[in-house]
């Protein structure tokens, strides 16, 4: 594998990163938000990937499996966490939480 | 090179600021145009400084693969941050997650996108899907009539700042990454012939055969008997090789959070019960919940008692 085409990979993961953290930063509803943490995750998993095949080391596909691990307990506790905030003001919006700010 | 980078980084911002939802006119169109131009002209130049190397045909199909699944990953994900409902982000996400996965094919990692494809667009989608369901149900009741999204869905906070922030992060990611580069040799994992011959020493061509055989039932061997695994180790027999050798304990860790996550969602739920029957009672500020959990047209009695079972 050439290391244009490695950075043509690069590419797309980076990509696939930043979106994720524009969209954290910019979209309102709690759940899209934890949707953009798991796009991150996504473009991190595609950068892994690709040096994994890159230096013929299979340690990379090897973190992708605990990155898994990761985003599913973090789905899990996320996604109860946003249904318990639901209940309680019976809004998706973060900045209805923004009393937390003190 | 550098400034190729930097310029498209910078069409690709103003696209993304245009495309963002928000109130007024929307530009939507013209960002999507322009996201898709500067992504074609970045991928263009970047071809046009093709390296020589690249003459293997089986390289160059791989690399329109490569551009294809790309495009959809990307063009996906901004689906994802920029649609008004949560619904249709999320299945613009399964979206994003199968153009990975495609893109691990051509990697050569084939359990990685099988495993993506369960994991992800099977299993965590799922759940997004079940809490969405349940979240916006409940908004319908209260949200008026013949609005589509609700305002915190419609308007994106601080656009222009984290666009910039995210799109200048991206360019320097990007300069390095197209920076020069080399394979370092340290980093190279075992060869398939070392791992065989050190570990695996009891795979034979003959075993293998014999178990290709038993499988099918036919009798019929699909594999040659001197290629099958004697030389050359599969995706996911190198995988679970890496795993099992070098990561033992991460992989116990990964059980125990695994555990944890599982426990704490269990303590989490089982709370929300208690927290919604107090819920009417405890937090008298919250106007929304509490006419609805109060029976309403009962006799003041009723009321009156709320504070005395608190």
């Amino acid at each position: 594998m050439d290391s244009f085409i490695l950075s043509h990979f690069l590419l797309t993961g980076a990509v696939l990163f930043c979106l994720g953290l524009i969209g954290f930063v910019t979209r309102r509803n709690l759940i899209i938000m934890f949707l953009c943490t798991e796009m991150m995750f996504q473009g991190v998993v595609v950068t892994l990937v690709s040096f994994s095949r890159f230096h013929a080391n299979d340690t990379g596909q090897a973190f992708v499996i605990f990155v898994l691990t990761i985003a599913a307990a973090e789905a899990a506790l996320a996604l109860g966490l946003v249904v318990l905030l639901f209940r309680r003001k019976r809004t998706l919006d973060a900045q209805a939480w923004s009393q937390l700010q003190g | 090179m550098d400034y190729a980078i930097y310029i498209a980084s910078a069409f690709g911002a103003v696209a993304l600021f245009l495309t963002l939802p928000r109130q007024g006119l929307s530009l939507a169109k013209v960002g999507a145009l322009v996201g898709a131009a500067a992504l074609g002209g970045l991928w263009l130049f970047l071809a046009r400084t093709l390296p020589p190397a690249l003459g293997i045909p089986g390289e160059r199909i791989g690399l329109i693969y490569y551009y294809v699944f790309s495009a959809l990953a990307l063009g996906s994900a901004v689906r994802v941050i920029t649609h008004t409902k949560p619904v249709y982000s999320a299945l613009w996400f399964v979206m994003v997650v199968l153009s990975s996965a495609s893109l691990f094919l051509l990697l050569g990692a084939e359990f990685m996108a099988l495993a993506m494809i369960i994991i992800y667009g099977g299993a965590i989608l799922v759940t997004y899907m079940f809490v969405i369901m349940l979240a916006s149900q409940a908004e319908d009741e209260s949200s008026p009539a013949g609005v589509a999204a609700t305002e915190y869905d419609r308007v994106a906070r601080e656009a222009l700042p984290a666009v910039a922030a995210g799109f200048v992060l991206l360019a320097v990611l990007l300069s390095v990454m197209f920076g020069p580069m080399s394979t370092n040799t340290k980093a190279a994992g075992m060869t398939d012939r070392r791992i065989i011959g050190t570990y695996l020493t009891e795979r034979t061509g003959a075993k293998i055969a014999e178990r290709y055989s038993e499988k099918s039932g036919t009798g019929l061997n699909t594999v040659p008997q001197e290629v099958a695994g004697t030389k050359s180790l599969e995706n996911v027999e190198r995988v679970g090789f890496e795993l099992f050798a070098s990561h033992p304990l991460s992989l116990e860790l990964a059980g125990v959070i695994l555990l944890v996550s599982l426990i704490g969602a269990v303590v989490i739920s089982r709370q929300r019960v208690g927290d919604e029957a107090q819920a009417a009672g405890i937090a008298p500020g919250q106007t929304n919940v509490e006419p609805r959990t109060e029976p309403g047209p009962s006799s003041p009695e009723v009321v009156g008692s709320v504070p005395g079972h608190v």
